[in-house]
């Protein structure tokens, strides 16, 4: 079973063409089953740290607990660069530099300033709305993080081979979203229907942007 | 100037070189200053666009940190993200006054403009500032047209930390930019835009409007090219070199900066260096004409000198040396013309010297002698001082020559010229030798110191002189004239003291001073010669006698006729006065033999009246050389039937020795006729008594000089008693003339005289008078005893 989706964004004059394909391979199991998906560009090459997620068909709340995350920041640089949270989770933002940092977000979906710090901050950031948020350093114009919120537990972020797992779970209808940073804060992910039995299952995605040069 | 001259032609040329010189000069150096003037304009304007291009480039940078800085604010991007349009715009206005930006935007991610400073933002800018952000990827800045005007114009994007938007800061190239350039570079800058149409026009400018708009006319011509280049524009305010420097060009529009030099003003300071060039060259010249002129000065100056030495030469004038002039050709000149001069004044003296100096004597001569009289009379004339000069003659020099030669009487000569100079002292140019024997003196003295002094030099002459063993007793008859009453001029003078001197020879060994009776002979030669021929005629002579007495008896023995002229205006004329005339003209021949018939006549007479008395009647020289006198003679003898016997003829020795041999024929004749002979004036001639011894004389006549003096002077008296012996040995009678005293008579009646004449018996008388004389006559007493004393003494 295969789907096919198009969606033409225009952020800042670059056409994006995201399609989609979503190769469904039906499993006997109904219970829990792992779902991997790998995340194309435009060209078809693999995309690290592209975000893909899967929200209920129904949006029944599922009842699994929040994972926190962590972004630090070291060499000026914040690690990692690609983040996905569940809507509440908090997010630490160790300073493991000598120098001090100034972390803010002016995102919509979350707008924060920790003033100068080092070490630890004193409290995480909870981002309790889904959208992206891009965070930065208000002292070092390069430093850049994204951390894009989801409104659900299943999620996962492309490895450097553009594979992505979401584990346990369950069987049912979902829209399967796949998001990249440079898609941007405004720009809507790709979205697949995915109908999941017990089995594990695989898909594919492709994002219209082009694959960045290795960091 | 006159070029013909040798200065001028000095002058002109070094003129002519130093104008040729200066000439090149000032051209290649204007040339030079021209060159440089514009290749420094070059590079002056080639600087100031580097100085332009960074100024804006500054201006950019500093636009950038503004815009940068509002960017990157976090207020701002806080306000931007919170989409509050209020605190946007004025932080926009804020930073956009902090740094002058004319016009400051936010541009949105959607393109659109999100806030400005402006109320109303003009679209080509918005158009300007989208076409940055396409091209940009971080930040850019670009000159940009907005409604023709230029602008620099920066934009920045605004990150949060992605980019959220951007900011657009623009920044005018306006009045202030240029009069900053203006500032910095010293240049003129206008900034010109051109639309589709390609007319320039004049946006703004440190020039004047009008000017600038005459700028931009000039530029229709030119299309604008995207690189900078160089033209050249007149404006009213002259040339100007221009730079343009495009700084903005899109599709409709270009935009030019000039940078604008003035061509006259940067080389205003080489024209004053030229100026003062020309003030330089001018000097050069003046001092180059100045110089050659003085040059030449010196080679003229010098030439026309010698010139003028040259025309006083030729004019005889070689008194003044020509003084050297240094070691140059000139010199050399200078000193060749002195050598001239010298060698032509040394030839002059030579010559002068032979023309007017004696050879003999070194004496000057006539010639010079009456130069040096006329310019002592002229000095005299001048100062009124007395001038006198004498003339000297020798007694007898002519019987010195004949007899001892020429030799010795150049030697002879020699030896009164010293004398004369001795006695002279004083300057040798007063003494003169005239010619032959004759001297002359010049005395600027008054008359009685010149007679002293040619009683000195009679004085000097008395003492014999002594030659090659011979001695010889001069004498010499002086003449005296004097200026200015004898005679205003040399020749006059001359003349009346040659009077005088043969005045002076006449009466014996004296100086005699120039008086017009002396004269009338020279004076008047000729009218006397005819004035001698009409006396005979009109019978004007009267013959004279005076009686010779035998000093013995005292009885009347004889008498000398004399002749006197009685002339119809004078009076009584003595033959002083006319004998000398008439034996020099030959007229005495005509008054001899009037004296001789004469006397024959009053002979027979005497005779008549029983008066027998003999006859002495004076022969002169050229009676004794007239062969026919004897002839003559024998006739008037005859005519008046009268004794040659009664007739004595008297001679003078002189007289005798100028021809002696004729002389003595004569008398011969005379003699042999009856006739007796006497020698007068015996003792001051030269005559040898061996040749008297051969002449047919019968009676000697003493020298009245000896005679005068013989009562004082014991010489004399021994002179006249031993030629009374030597007449009586010889057996001829002695006749003593000048008796003026009885004294004398009786000394010559003592020492044996025969016979005497003088004024003491009588002077002598017209002849008619003579019998009433000895009538009267008394002889003084001689008495025997006297004579026989005497004659014992005699012994």
């Amino acid at each position: 079973m295969t789907f096919a989706m198009t969606r033409i964004t225009k952020p800042r004059g670059i056409r994006v063409l995201a399609v989609f394909s979503l190769l469904v391979t039906t499993i006997a199991n109904t219970q829990a089953g792992n779902v991997s998906v790998i995340v194309t560009d435009a060209a078809g090459q693999p995309l690290a740290d592209a975000v893909v997620y899967l929200e209920a068909a129904g949006k029944q709340p599922l009842s699994l607990p929040v994972r926190k995350a962590i972004i630090e920041q070291k060499a000026y640089k914040f690690a990692p660069l690609v983040t996905a949270v569940q809507v509440g989770a908090e997010v630490l933002f160790p300073n493991n530099d000598a120098v001090r940092h100034n972390v803010y977000s002016f995102s919509a979906a979350k707008t924060f300033e920790l003033k100068l710090y080092s070490g630890m901050p004193g409290a995480p950031v909870v981002f309790d709305k889904p959208g992206t948020v891009v965070v930065g350093c208000n002292i070092h114009d390069r430093m850049v993080a994204y951390i894009h919120v989801v409104d659900t537990p299943y999620f996962a972020r492309t490895d450097a081979t553009g594979m992505a797992r979401i584990e346990n779970v369950t069987a049912g209808k979902f829209t399967l979203k796949s998001w990249h940073y440079l898609l941007a804060e405004k720009s809507e992910p790709s979205e697949q229907m995915i109908t999941l039995t017990a089995a594990d299952a695989t898909a594919s995605a492709r994002v219209g942007v082009s694959a960045p040069a290795p960091r | 100037m006159r070029f013909r001259s040798f200065e001028g032609r000095i002058v002109g040329l070094f003129l002519l070189m130093m104008l040729v010189v200066q000439l090149a000069g000032f051209i290649t150096i204007r040339s030079g200053i021209d060159h440089n003037a514009r290749a420094a304009i070059l590079a002056e304007l080639e600087i100031s666009e580097r100085v332009f291009k960074r100024l804006l480039h500054q201006n950019t940078q500093r636009l950038r940190e503004g815009a940068q800085l509002l960017a990157a604010d976090f207020g701002f991007r806080q306000a931007v993200t919170s989409n509050d349009r209020e605190t946007i715009v004025s932080a926009l206005a804020n930073h956009g006054a902090r740094i002058g930006a004319a016009t400051v935007v936010l541009i949105d991610r959607d393109r659109s403009v999100k806030a400005s400073s402006s109320n109303q933002t003009s679209p080509a800018l918005v158009q300007s500032i989208l076409t940055l952000i396409d091209q940009a990827q971080d930040m850019q800045s670009q000159n940009v047209l907005i409604d023709r005007h230029p602008y620099q114009l920066v934009v920045v994007p605004v990150k949060a930390p992605l980019t959220i938007g951007h900011v657009a800061m623009t920044f005018p190239i306006d009045m202030q930019i240029v009069t900053d350039m203006k500032a910095l570079s010293g240049l003129e800058v206008s900034v010109l835009t051109a639309g589709r149409d390609g007319k320039w026009l004049s946006d703004v400018s440190t020039l004047a409007k009008d000017e600038a708009s005459g700028v931009a006319q000039q530029m229709q011509s030119l299309v604008a090219s995207t690189n900078s280049f160089t033209t050249n524009l007149e404006t009213s305010r002259g040339q100007f070199t221009v730079r343009a420097l495009p700084i903005v060009r899109d599709a409709d529009h270009v935009a030019l900066v000039l940078l604008q030099r003035s061509v006259g003003e940067a080389i205003a300071p080489y024209r004053k260096l030229q100026a003062t060039l020309l003030l330089l060259t001018a000097l050069g010249i003046a001092i180059a004409v100045a110089g050659s002129f003085i040059t030449a000065r010196r080679i003229t100056t010098p030439l026309k000198d010698l010139s003028r030495i040259a025309e006083r030469f030729g004019r005889g004038d070689y008194t003044e040396p020509v003084a050297p002039r240094g070691d140059d050709e000139i010199g050399a000149l200078s000193r060749t013309f002195e050598t001239m001069r010298t060698s032509i004044l040394r030839r002059e003296q030579e010559i002068g010297r032979l023309a007017y100096w004696d050879t003999l004597t070194n004496l000057p001569n006539r010639a010079r002698f009456s130069i040096q009289l006329s310019e002592a009379i002229r000095k005299a004339a001048l100062n009124h001082h007395p001038l006198h000069i004498l003339m000297m003659d020798l007694d007898r020099f002519k019987n010195v020559n004949d007899v001892l030669g020429h030799t010795f009487g150049d030697a002879l000569l020699r030896q009164v010229a010293e004398r004369l100079k001795i006695q002279i002292g004083g300057e040798p140019d007063q003494v003169a030798r005239l010619g032959g024997d004759e001297f002359a003196v010049l005395l600027e003295m008054p008359l009685e110191q010149a007679q002293l002094v040619a009683a000195r030099i009679l004085g000097s002459l008395e003492e014999p002189i002594s030659l090659e063993d011979q001695t010889v007793d001069l004498g010499a008859g002086i003449g005296i004239a004097g200026y200015p009453e004898h005679g205003v001029d040399a020749e006059s003078l001359l003349s009346r003291a040659e009077i005088a001197m043969y005045a002076a020879k006449k009466t014996g060994n004296e100086a005699v001073v120039y008086d017009p009776i002396l004269d009338q002979g020279s004076q008047q030669s000729l009218s006397l010669l005819s004035e001698l021929r009409r006396a005979l005629e009109r019978n004007e002579f009267r013959l004279y006698v005076q009686p010779k007495v035998g000093l013995e008896t005292g009885k009347v023995i004889a008498l000398e006729v004399l002749v006197r002229w009685m002339h119809p205006e004078k009076g009584l004329v003595f033959p002083d006065n006319f004998i000398p005339f008439a034996e020099k003209t030959g007229f005495i021949r005509m008054l001899t033999r009037w004296v001789l018939e004469e006397s024959a006549v009053l002979c027979h007479k005497l005779a008549a009246q029983g008066l027998d008395m003999k006859i002495s009647a004076n022969l002169s020289t050229r009676d004794l050389l007239d062969q026919e006198l004897p002839t003559k003679f024998a006739d008037i003898l005859a005519r008046h039937q009268v004794q040659a016997s009664s007739f004595c003829l008297e001679i003078t020795e002189s007289a005798i020795m100028d021809d002696p041999v004729r002389a003595q024929v004569t008398l011969e004749r005379l003699h042999a006729m009856g006739v007796e002979l006497s020698i007068d004036d015996f003792g001051t001639g030269y005559s040898s008594l061996a040749y008297l011894k051969r002449l047919p004389v019968d009676e000697l006549k003493i020298d009245k000089s000896f005679v005068m003096n013989m009562e004082s002077d014991a010489d004399d008296a021994k002179i006249v008693r031993s030629t009374i012996d030597l007449g009586h040995n010889m057996g001829l009678r002695v006749v003593a003339e000048g008796i003026e005293s009885e004294v004398v008579w009786k000394l010559l009646a003592a020492m044996g005289c025969d016979q005497g004449q003088g004024y003491f018996m009588s002077r002598p008388m017209p002849a008619d008078k003579l019998p009433q004389w000895i009538e009267q006559w008394v002889a003084p007493i001689i008495t025997s005893d006297l004579l026989k004393i005497s004659r014992f003494a005699n012994k």
